[in-house]
């Protein structure tokens, strides 16, 4: 089964170097040409000889960012119901934001208090199930908000919509795997979600590097703990494909995360259970197949006591 | 005092070659966690420690140590703090302002340069030095034809390094902008605060004036040139966020009250201000004291505390607590406030000077301008 299953191969940042041919044949994905997903670089989507002379191989750009643009101004009324639909989106995420944010503070606070540690502990429990029932709260408030606009106009009698979803379907088709790159994460999702890209690439070989790895598994977080004016707490953005199903993925820990706070990062751990926190530096990788882990070099997971803990195929 | 001068001193038998070794084998000037001890080498009939701190003597003396010609000067200094100096010599009644011979670490400006000292905890931010993995902008310059002075004025302008024609930008007017450029490392800054997602990409104009005395005094005209010629012609030739909160001034000391007053003068059109030890002198009652070059500043800010408006909707002001500025940038905050502005000020240990603004750009540029790294990950 797991031979046959399709490959996802999750990396960190490309930069400073790209590392995506090493990894595509460390990891022994052969692929004789790749469509490209760049939405995330937004107006720069088509700058992609990047990937090009990366891979060495020949790559086609979907074009997911363009396609929205000259969808949205061929039926206006789907571009304006988007945009009404994106700025309910960020009310959502501000509400849920700001009840998060008491939540995390009472978290912690109880992991500093000075009481017996059953007590402790059972307090913590508590706290972090509150923090995940407002997690799943929130994905389940943003999946209305997405229900409530999306049926109404990605269907085959939207002519224009139809068109360009066929399109990407026959461009993937005609491409042995698809590269998804980094970039602005709310836009790629927004893109991949409005071209139904999730059903599109369920059976295909798909290669995501940092916000196109985050946007491959069940669901998105946002973090980042050196942010100029104070840290803030992870946030979930919202579904994503759900490619991947049992790993958050969280690129570039080295200047997005303070690896030497094992109780922060034990708290966002448990939190996200029974999810794990799978994290990509520069240089890392890991490959799986189907849902199986299948290799990986030198990727890492977040244990519930704050570690970072090799991850190994089984 | 330094303990390990004081240990040397304490040496019987104090030679040239123990005064060699052990300028050879310390940093100049001594810093400890609580004060520091100048040193200085050499014959002399005084020497004098000149620093720029507000409510401390300018020139303080240093003491003669009666051993192979060595000087020495202690003062306090909290922790983090960073202050520039010089030392005055005197020989045969002849006195001369040098920089430190002992401290290679020098700040240049306008006037040359002075002497670093970085106090206990201070370190230069790594964002200031270029980083070769920040990809960098380039310079261009544009021709202004300027009605409000009549001439054509040039102006640097900083084009992020992802510059393209199709994705709209934010816009920062910089005051001096040569002097923030080759003093402030502003252009090095930039580059590095893009790179890391703390600040989108953003087109900065960088103006210079022939007289900035007198147009960054509170002046109609040059408030005038940044609205009605300068923003137009970026307008016309870059592609360019429109709305107030895209837009934003920047200077520091008169540069300060310039971005203040061409606010103030055109409310609505600036949403966003970066003040760094502006020279917001005031009086509330008789004449000011600070000379006549202050005077149309004094004439403006007495008119904007009685009428402040609204010039912005977001400012960042910081000030250095050894300026006497500090004093009107602090009796600012609450007026700024009182109108709903969303404003912060920054109190640093520091002075009226470039290092220290260079030190500041992050965080003001930052809060008024929040980068996209909450949502980019590349």
């Amino acid at each position: 089964m797991t031979a046959d299953a399709p490959r996802r191969l999750l990396l960190g940042p490309q930069r400073p170097a790209p590392y995506l041919r090493e990894a595509l044949e460390a990891a022994e994905i052969e692929a004789r040409s790749f469509a490209v997903i760049s939405a995330g670089w937004q107006e720069a989507e088509s700058d992609i000889d990047i990937i090009r002379d990366a891979v060495g191989r020949p790559v086609a750009d979907l074009e997911l960012y363009r396609r929205a643009e000259t969808l949205f101004a061929e039926v206006p009324k789907m571009g304006e119901a988007y945009r009404e639909r994106q700025a309910r989106l960020k009310e959502q995420q501000r509400l849920y934001r700001s009840r998060l944010k008491q939540l995390a503070i009472a978290a912690r606070n109880v992991t500093r208090e000075n009481a017996h540690p059953a007590l402790v502990d059972a307090e913590l429990r508590h706290a972090i199930t509150q923090l995940r029932a407002l997690d799943r709260h929130h994905l389940r408030a943003t999946e209305r908000l997405h229900a409530a606009v999306g049926p109404e106009w990605q269907h085959a009698r939207n002519r224009p919509w139809r068109r360009h979803h066929d399109e990407i379907a026959a461009r993937i088709e005609a491409h042995d795997a698809v590269i998804v790159t980094g970039g602005n994460l709310p836009v790629l999702l927004n893109r991949l979600r409005l071209f139904g890209l999730a059903d599109l690439l369920a059976d295909r070989t798909v290669i995501g590097w940092s916000a196109g790895a985050m946007a491959l598994a069940h669901h998105v977080v946002l973090y980042h703990d050196h942010m100029p004016h104070g840290r803030r707490e992870p946030e979930v953005l919202g579904a994503g494909c759900g490619l991947i199903q049992r790993f958050v993925v969280l690129p570039d820990p080295v200047h997005r995360l303070r690896r030497n706070r094992p109780g922060r990062l034990g708290l966002l751990a448990r939190r996200m259970s029974p999810q794990r926190c799978l994290t990509l530096d520069h240089g890392e990788y890991a490959c799986f197949a189907g849902e199986q882990l299948v290799a990986a070099h030198k990727a890492r997971h977040i244990d519930r006591k704050g570690r970072h803990v090799r991850l190994r195929p089984s | 005092m330094n303990p390990d001068l004081r240990k040397l001193l304490r040496k019987r038998a104090l030679d040239d070659a123990a005064v060699d070794a052990f300028l050879a084998a310390h940093r100049f000037p001594l810093v400890d966690e609580e004060s520091v001890t100048f040193v200085y080498r050499g014959e002399a009939d005084a020497i004098y420690l000149h620093i720029w701190i507000s409510g401390l003597d300018t020139a303080q003396p240093f003491q003669a140590l009666g051993k192979a010609g060595l000087w020495a000067a202690t003062i306090d200094l909290p922790k983090g703090s960073r202050i520039e100096y010089k030392l005055e010599v005197e020989r045969n009644g002849q006195r001369e302002l040098i920089v430190d011979p002992l401290n290679p670490v020098l700040a240049h400006d306008p006037f040359g340069a002075n002497s670093v000292c970085q106090g206990w905890g201070y370190e230069r931010p790594d964002w200031t030095l270029e980083n070769k993995e920040s990809r960098r902008g380039r310079l261009e310059t544009l021709p202004v034809r300027s009605r409000a002075f009549g001439e054509i004025r040039a102006v640097d302008v900083y084009l992020p390094a992802n510059y393209r024609d199709n994705r709209p930008l934010h816009l920062l007017m910089v005051h001096d902008g040569g002097e923030y450029r080759h003093f402030a490392a502003l252009q090095t800054v930039l580059d590095n605060l893009v790179h890391r997602l703390e600040i989108p990409p953003m087109l900065v104009a960088m103006t210079q004036s022939p007289d900035r005395l007198n147009e960054y005094a509170g002046n109609d005209r040059h408030a005038d040139f940044l609205a009605g010629d300068l923003l137009p012609a970026l307008q016309a030739r870059y592609p360019l966020l429109d709305a107030p909160e895209h837009r934003g001034l920047m200077g520091a000391s008169f540069g300060g009250v310039a971005s203040l007053h061409a606010a103030w003068r055109h409310p609505g059109l600036w949403g966003r201000l970066l003040l760094q030890s502006g020279s917001f002198a005031f009086s509330d009652i008789g004449r000011h004291r600070r000379g006549p070059v202050f005077d149309p500043v004094v004439k403006f800010m007495n008119a904007f505390r009685e009428a402040p408006g609204r010039p912005a909707e977001r400012m960042y002001l910081s000030c250095g607590i050894y300026e006497s500025l500090i004093y009107e940038n602090r009796s600012l905050l609450p007026r700024l406030q009182d109108q709903g502005i969303d404003v912060t000020l920054e109190e640093v240990r520091d002075a009226h000077n470039w290092e220290n603004w260079r030190d500041r750009l992050r965080n003001g540029l930052s809060w008024l301008f929040p980068g996209p790294q909450w949502i980019v990950y590349e």
